[in-house]
């Protein structure tokens, strides 16, 4: 552990998603718990080395905005000295809970809650990792970097294209991206983001026992993950947001010239402005895409399946009937 | 060794036109001590470098030597300024890449993505000269595997094959292939590629042509050669082969190691592919690296006029889901082994190994969407910043991206004022039109190059 490690932490700061988390049926946390176990948490990572640094970013509905270290301390915030605590911690602590307090007034009350800006916070870490990977003095030796998104918030299939950009220039700069999932549905870019850069993706089974599951898995640096068993992710969905809807698909329908993802077949790209043939599109609405894979070649579906092309398979690629027995097929081969 | 050599000092006076010139270069370097020794691979370039009209980089026509022209420019461009810093050199490169993003269309353009490239090695005797150093052989093999690398870093879901042009014939290196491993390895083994003989430009015009007569018609067909001699022998007419190579939609792209030859600049400008002769070590790389982001489809006229985006089509892709090393083991469809991890085909739960690849049960399409996120960011680029001039009104104090101060005002102004550079802001200060953010210089080259998204809310 001879390189300092760099911390920028991501806390999902929704309100409706916290006040849902809060009153879960099993296993609720609060904000103020979470927020409590959190800054031991931050503590923790600042004592175990000097020369450590950190960055506490908040992803809050379209906003993001940097907690720590920040410009602009009130002198109403700015903290008393206290003889019974390390000075360090508390500055990150009050400088961290005071601005989350103001960004929480400055809120108000909108009649409905814009999606969190997590997009922008984890632009704005990285941006932040690009200064300290590239220092002006070439005798500081750059730190080793991570990120550790804190998310309660769904997947926003809105925001797919610039996060899988993030991904990629995580992955440039060498840096981790970690997520503690602590409410909600799994995120399924946010699995990705963990697996394309190394990091790990936790899910919280038990939210009270937060500060421990950070501990255990994300206050090591990444280099010394190796030698611990961190959990490890169950499976990975490589699943996609598509263009038109921004639904998360599983199969679809995509450009050959920009790769561009649809739901459903369209005549045009709308991204490229490809017109697409209109036989292509009367085939796959027809659900026969065997025949479209291979190329060409009508007469190898129809001899493959005996099932009538037209009517039971129009209402979706999916469930596809004749899928199981070639399946069967194979395995015994 | 001493009889390999002599042999191939023979080899030198019998077919290659630079011995002339390896000779006067010691000459060179004792009567101007001055110059690195690292000058010396672009000044025997440069003997031949004379023949040329008109090249990439070199402008001055009127210059004796036009190599002496183009080293001098290398460092007449860093000049120190008063104070001694080289400062406002570093800060002219870096206007003069603000300028060429600014340039670049910011609309979206259409882009072959599902690229095809034969990779095309001159593996004939004028390789084993050594005006790049070590020798052309193994610079070409050094930088054709980090092209390799980069190339499939940013065209997942291309492919590439080898051809090498030895002893008059094509030899194939390595089959189209999807995967850096299998197209790395062939070309691993030096011993296996040693250079001999002649090349036959037409005979690796043909073979690659052949190889990619099968694929389907909305894929980019492109040729890369890297052209080390000033001869070729082939077998017929070279301008036949050529037509059928346009016929056929193939771009072919060339990087000549040693001379401007006409047969290689009419291929290339008649394909539609660019053609550059190599002046030195780093621009060698240069020429190559520039094929590695997709081509443009600037066939936009053309496209219309074969009916419009004749070649484009609607494919069906399936995502995958990833299985973990501590699922149960089960076979794979495409090697019917028995292993945990893998991908499952979302339509018909089949397990296969690796993705991108065709299911081997329902035959669909099976790439993992980061493949194809790796190219989104050609089709949505960041628009350029502006850079802020003057200092009017409120300034933010920090950088919106990484929220580090701005460098301080005065001191800015002064040193900058001088040479402003156009496209350069003099306080350092970049703003996006989108959403009027400030950005600090390093950030903006950060988000341009690598991030592709800005940072700022929307």
């Amino acid at each position: 552990m001879d390189r300092p490690s760099h911390l920028a932490l991501i806390l999902d700061l929704s309100p409706t998603q916290w006040h849902l988390c809060a009153h879960a049926p099993a296993h609720p946390l609060s904000l103020r718990d979470f927020l409590a176990q959190t800054l031991a948490f931050v503590n923790s990572h600042l004592a175990a080395k000097h020369e450590n640094s950190l960055v506490v970013l908040g992803a809050l509905p379209g906003k993001s905005a940097v907690f720590y270290p920040s410009e602009d301390v009130k002198p109403r915030s700015r903290p008393i000295a206290d003889a019974n605590t390390y000075q360090p911690f508390r500055t990150v602590d009050s400088a961290v809970m005071s601005r989350i307090m103001d960004e929480f007034d400055a809120l108000g009350l909108p009649a409905e809650e814009e999606p969190t800006a997590l997009v922008g916070a984890i632009t704005k870490a990285l941006c932040l990792i690009n200064r300290l990977a590239h220092p002006a003095s070439s005798d500081l030796t750059p730190p080793e970097t991570r990120v550790l998104i804190v998310s309660v918030s769904p997947d926003l299939s809105t925001s797919y294209i610039p996060l899988m950009n993030s991904i990629f220039s995580a992955q440039k700069l060498k840096t981790a991206i970690d997520v503690c999932k602590i409410f909600g549905p799994d995120a399924v870019f946010l699995q990705q983001a963990a697996h394309l850069t190394g990091g790990s993706y936790v899910y919280l089974e038990q939210r009270e026992a937060l500060l421990q599951y950070l501990v255990m898995s994300f206050l090591p640096a990444p280099s010394l993950r190796s030698v611990l068993s961190v959990p490890t992710q169950e499976k990975i969905d490589f699943r996609a947001a598509c263009f038109c809807h921004k639904n998360i698909i599983d199969v679809g329908y995509v450009c050959s010239v920009c790769l561009s993802i649809f739901c459903t077949p369209v005549p045009v790209c709308s991204t490229c402005r490809t017109k697409f043939p209109i036989s292509t599109i009367r085939r796959l609405k027809a659900s026969v895409p065997s025949s479209l894979v291979n190329g060409s070649a009508p007469a190898t579906p129809r001899s493959s399946s005996p099932a009538p092309i037209p009517s039971p398979l129009r209402n979706g690629t999916d469930n596809a009937p004749i899928r199981p027995t070639p399946l069967r097929q194979s395995s015994h081969t | 060794m001493p009889p390999r050599r002599i042999h191939k000092d023979g080899e030198y006076m019998d077919v290659d036109s630079d011995s002339d010139v390896s000779l006067n270069l010691d000459d060179d370097e004792y009567t101007r001590p001055g110059r690195a020794p690292k000058a010396s691979g672009s000044k025997s370039k440069g003997k031949q470098a004379k023949k040329r009209t008109d090249k990439v980089k070199n402008k001055a026509k009127d210059a004796a030597y036009s190599w002496e022209e183009s080293y001098t420019r290398s460092w007449d461009a860093v000049q120190e300024d008063e104070a001694g810093s080289l400062q406002s050199a570093v800060q002219q490169l870096i206007a003069r890449g603000r300028r060429r993003r600014l340039l670049a269309p910011t609309a979206a353009i259409r882009r072959a993505i599902i690229r095809h490239v034969i990779i095309v090695l001159d593996l004939s005797a004028s390789m084993t000269d050594r005006d790049l150093r070590p020798t052309r052989f193994d610079l070409m093999l050094e930088y054709t595997r980090e092209f390799i690398v980069e190339w499939f870093d940013q065209n997942p879901l291309g492919q590439i094959g080898i051809v090498g042009m030895r002893a008059g014939l094509a030899e194939r290196i390595v089959d189209m292939s999807g995967s850096p491993q299998d197209v790395l390895k062939a070309i691993s083994e030096r011993h296996k590629l040693e250079p001999a003989g002649d090349p036959s430009l037409q005979n690796a015009l043909e073979l690659s042509r052949a190889s990619m007569t099968h694929l389907p018609a909305h894929s980019s067909r492109e040729v890369l050669m890297i052209f080390g001699s000033i001869t070729t022998v082939d077998p017929g007419n070279i301008h036949d082969t050529l037509t059928a190579c346009l016929d056929d939609k193939i771009r072919i792209s060339i990087v000549a190691l040693a001379a401007d030859m006409k047969i290689c600049r009419d291929m290339c400008e008649k394909s539609g592919g660019t053609f550059g002769v190599a002046l030195n070590e780093g621009h060698f790389k240069d020429l190559m690296f520039e094929l590695v982001p997709p081509p443009a489809q600037r066939a936009a006229a053309k496209a219309a006029a074969a009916g419009a985006g004749a070649g484009a089509d609607l494919l069906l892709m399936a995502f995958p889901i990833r299985l973990p090393e501590s699922s149960p083991p089960t076979m794979c469809v495409c090697h019917s082994e028995l292993k945990s991890e893998g991908f499952l085909c979302p339509r018909c739960y089949a397990r296969v190994c690796d993705v991108p690849t065709d299911c081997d049960v329902c035959g669909i399409m099976i790439v993992s969407s980061p493949h194809l996120a790796r190219s989104y960011h050609h089709l949505f680029p960041v628009k350029p910043y502006q850079p802020v001039m003057e200092s009017s009104g409120a300034l933010a104090k920090t950088c919106h991206g990484c929220s580090l101060g701005f460098q301080d005002k005065e001191a800015a102004t002064a040193s900058a004022k001088a040479q402003t550079a156009e496209g350069v802001s003099p306080l350092g200060r970049y703003r996006c039109p989108e959403c009027h953010n400030d950005f600090c210089n390093e950030c903006d080259i950060f988000v341009h190059d690598v991030l592709h998204v800005c940072p700022g809310d929307r």
